[in-house]
């Protein structure tokens, strides 16, 4: 009897052990395709055309000091890991159709000139709130119309829009404000985010402050213990129990 | 000729008083911050150049998409209440039964626990698991109503043991201030925590009402007899009216065989041998059950529907802030608790309480017009609610607490107040998706005059019994006469 409840243990131990394998197994398989995914987006983006940055965009110029180049992106001379892109060059690619850019967000200087492209979506450029030069092909219109940039211009068969406007300062074209307990920010061109204010948190920015939940947890169990005792000894300890 | 009343009877009415306090605290909470929760299950309305576009960050936006606009919550919302109220008046039902045949104090702590840890698991669970069903919340909210009708007909219950049949009309009046006093701290509670976000609001109301089930597990005595004191529902003490009773034999030659069925005041002429409790319908069947029932469904049905959408009725119209919604609608329950005292003491002083019900309910009426042409001043709206509270919590808090101790006598206390506060609640069920159907449709106006429709119907289910009082009022005055 004890040997065969002594196999009986084992054989579960053994199974045990072989599911939790499996599992880590199994995480540690997602966790690399996610890592490994994340890379390729950044690495899909600037590598999306053969070479690097070339020499005779604006994206050179804007690189040589502020970071480095890598395909044709421009990520930022920083000492954390993570690498952020601050410039992008597609031009002269090929390219007709763009759905997305991806981790591009932080750009200052993107250029998308000499493209088939037919049309650009404005939600492309939704979030790229440092983006301060764009360059497009001539045809297309700066995302945001002309009244979201400073300087719209056309040189070199390549629209040029130039410094972001900030769309929360224009109180002609707001017809909206912001709901109760946030304030405008810029949030790319013609775009911008309500993002809650100062010591507002949470959901539609409807919490304010921190809950002192241990303080007051405190108090009521103390006061509960206190008074329960007092009352059952005054009270119940007389109960006569016929 | 007052009862020699003990600390003990002063600690049994505190704490009965305060498991219904903090009952309705957090039911008050709910109905607090309906205008927060749906807000956190609607993304935001944002209109752009008359076309509606959405916000960004999405997060903080337009994540939560459980209903797609404030309409649709509302309704929601209006729903849930509905099912709390059906479930709650089912649950009186039995709760009044198990009641008398178990051990009150079991039962009375039961429920507090068990509804605090739902209220809990509904308000702040959820939220912070960020888990939000519309099924899970309407079967959270049938078991809190189940768990919550535990409480009401146990403290009538006992308030029954350790208080008798005379002084007991201004004692209940006194008493039934707890559900106001509960709203009162419910609406503070909510309006002081609801900055933190309404699951604090929630967290903070179930805290305390499990405390309070503590606190009374340990501490209530539920009958004299538990520490050998008499019980004073057995005593024939009567008040000075009641001396004409020795003339009676002359007069009653003329007395109506119906209105001697409704002479609920005048049995306690013997002490009775210790009864065993009575089944339902034996107890459904006691004289003046039915039509104290029925009037107490149309008129539980215009104090809850104020007590429930008033903030949002507030806010909504007059555009005012939901705390300040909430602080104004105060003056409510405040009018209800003088209302139900000082009516309470009137009638026992007159030995009779239908007659001082229906000039409450009839003057009640014309409040309801008056408040529904308020104007958009605080002031004037709080003290016009004042009245109305006064006239219509009035004789609410009299029917349920002390109009139903009298019907129950001794045996069936817990059992007939189930009945009369569970036909009340049915009828408050109903009216609740009623009203947020009205309010929809034709507006708060009709609202209103369908509250007057009401109040006058529980008028006309108690005709009889007002019949039979003011001619036993006017025997009993012509026999003083007679006496001189």
């Amino acid at each position: 009897m004890i040997i065969e409840s002594h196999d009986f243990v084992l054989a579960k131990m053994t199974a045990g052990v072989t599911t939790s394998t499996i599992c880590l197994c199994t995480v540690f398989i997602v966790l690399f395709n996610v890592y490994v995914d994340s890379q390729d987006t950044d690495a899909q983006l600037c590598q999306m055309c053969e070479g690097t940055v070339r020499q005779d965009s604006p994206v050179w110029d804007f690189c040589l000091t502020k970071g480095h180049i890598r395909g044709r992106c421009c990520f930022r001379n920083n000492t954390s890991n993570v690498d952020t892109i601050i410039g992008l060059d597609l031009a002269n690619c090929s390219i007709s159709h763009i759905e997305h850019l991806y981790n591009s967000s932080t750009a200052f200087i993107i250029d998308l000139s000499n493209n088939p492209i037919s049309n650009l979506s404005d939600f492309i450029f939704q979030g790229f709130s440092h983006l301060t030069q764009l360059l497009l092909p001539s045809k297309l219109e700066c995302p945001g119309g002309n009244a979201s940039w400073e300087k719209v211009e056309v040189k070199n068969n390549a629209k040029i829009c130039q410094g972001q406007t900030n769309i929360c300062n224009q109180t002609v074209q707001m017809p909206w404000d912001c709901p109760e307990n946030s304030f405008c920010s810029p949030y790319g061109p013609g775009f911008f985010e309500c993002s809650c204010l100062h010591n507002f948190h949470g959901y539609k920015c409807l919490r304010q402050g921190e809950f002192p939940i241990v303080k007051v947890l405190g108090i009521l169990t103390g006061s509960t213990v206190v008074v329960s005792s007092l009352l059952w000894f005054t009270q119940r300890r007389k109960v006569k129990n016929t | 000729m007052w009862p020699p009343y003990t600390y003990h009877h002063l600690l049994a009415f505190l704490l009965t008083f305060l498991s219904y306090v903090l009952l309705h605290s957090s039911r008050k909470t709910f109905s607090n911050v309906k205008v927060s929760i749906s807000a956190q299950w609607t993304p935001s309305a944002f209109q752009q150049n008359g076309s509606t576009s959405s916000l960004s960050p999405g997060e903080t936006w337009e994540e939560n998409k459980l209903f797609a606009d404030m309409g649709e919550a509302t309704l929601f919302l209006g729903a849930l209440d509905s099912i709390f109220l059906f479930s709650y008046a089912v649950g009186l039902y039995i709760s009044g039964v198990i009641g008398d045949r178990f051990n009150l104090r079991y039962v009375l702590s039961f429920g507090l626990c068990g509804s605090a840890v739902t209220e809990f698991v509904f308000g702040t669970l959820t939220e912070w698991l960020q888990f939000y069903n519309v099924y899970f919340y309407c079967f959270l909210w049938v078991i809190n109503g189940l768990l919550q009708s535990t409480v009401w007909p146990c403290v009538v219950a006992i308030m029954g043991n350790w208080f008798g049949k005379s002084g007991r009309g201004f004692v209940f009046g006194l008493w039934s201030a707890c559900a106001s006093v509960g709203n009162i701290l419910g609406a503070f509670l909510a309006s002081s925590v609801l900055k933190y976000g309404y699951e604090y609001a929630f967290l903070v109301t179930s805290v305390v009402q499990f405390a309070g089930g503590v606190v009374v597990f340990f501490g209530l005595l539920t009958s004299p007899k538990e520490i050998g004191l008499s019980d004073y529902s057995e005593t024939s003490l009567r008040p000075v009216t009641r001396d004409t009773d020795s003339q009676r034999p002359l007069i009653s030659d003329d007395e109506d065989e119906l209105c001697d069925e409704y002479s609920i005041q005048q049995r306690d002429e013997e002490p009775e041998p210790q009864p065993k409790a009575i089944g339902f319908l034996q107890a459904f069947c006691l004289p003046g059950v039915i039509p104290y029932s029925l009037a107490y469904a149309c008129l539980k049905l215009v104090n809850y529907s104020f007590f429930f959408w008033l903030p949002f009725y507030l806010s909504k119209n007059f555009g005012w802030k939901e705390v300040q919604a909430d602080r104004l609608s105060v003056w409510y329950d405040v009018g209800g608790i003088v209302g139900g005292t000082v009516q309470g003491l009137i009638s026992d002083l007159l030995g009779k309480r239908a007659p001082v019900l229906a000039i409450s309910l009839l003057l009640a009426m014309g409040a309801l017009v008056g408040y529904s042409h308020s104007p958009n001043n605080q002031l004037v709206n709080g003290a016009l609610l004042a009245t109305t509270g006064f006239l219509i919590g009035g004789p609410s808090n009299m029917i349920s607490s002390a109009i139903s101790a009298d019907l129950g006598r001794q045996e069936a206390l817990a059992t007939v107040t189930g009945i009369v506060d569970g036909t009340g609640s049915i009828g408050a069920a109903g009216g609740q998706y009623l009203v947020s159907l009205i309010e929809s449709k034709l507006g708060w106006m009709c609202v209103f005059y369908f509250f007057i429709i009401m109040t006058g119907c529980s008028i006309l289910f108690i005709i009889p019994l007002i019949y039979c009082e003011i001619r036993s009022l006017c025997r009993d005055s012509q026999a003083r006469t007679h006496q001189l």
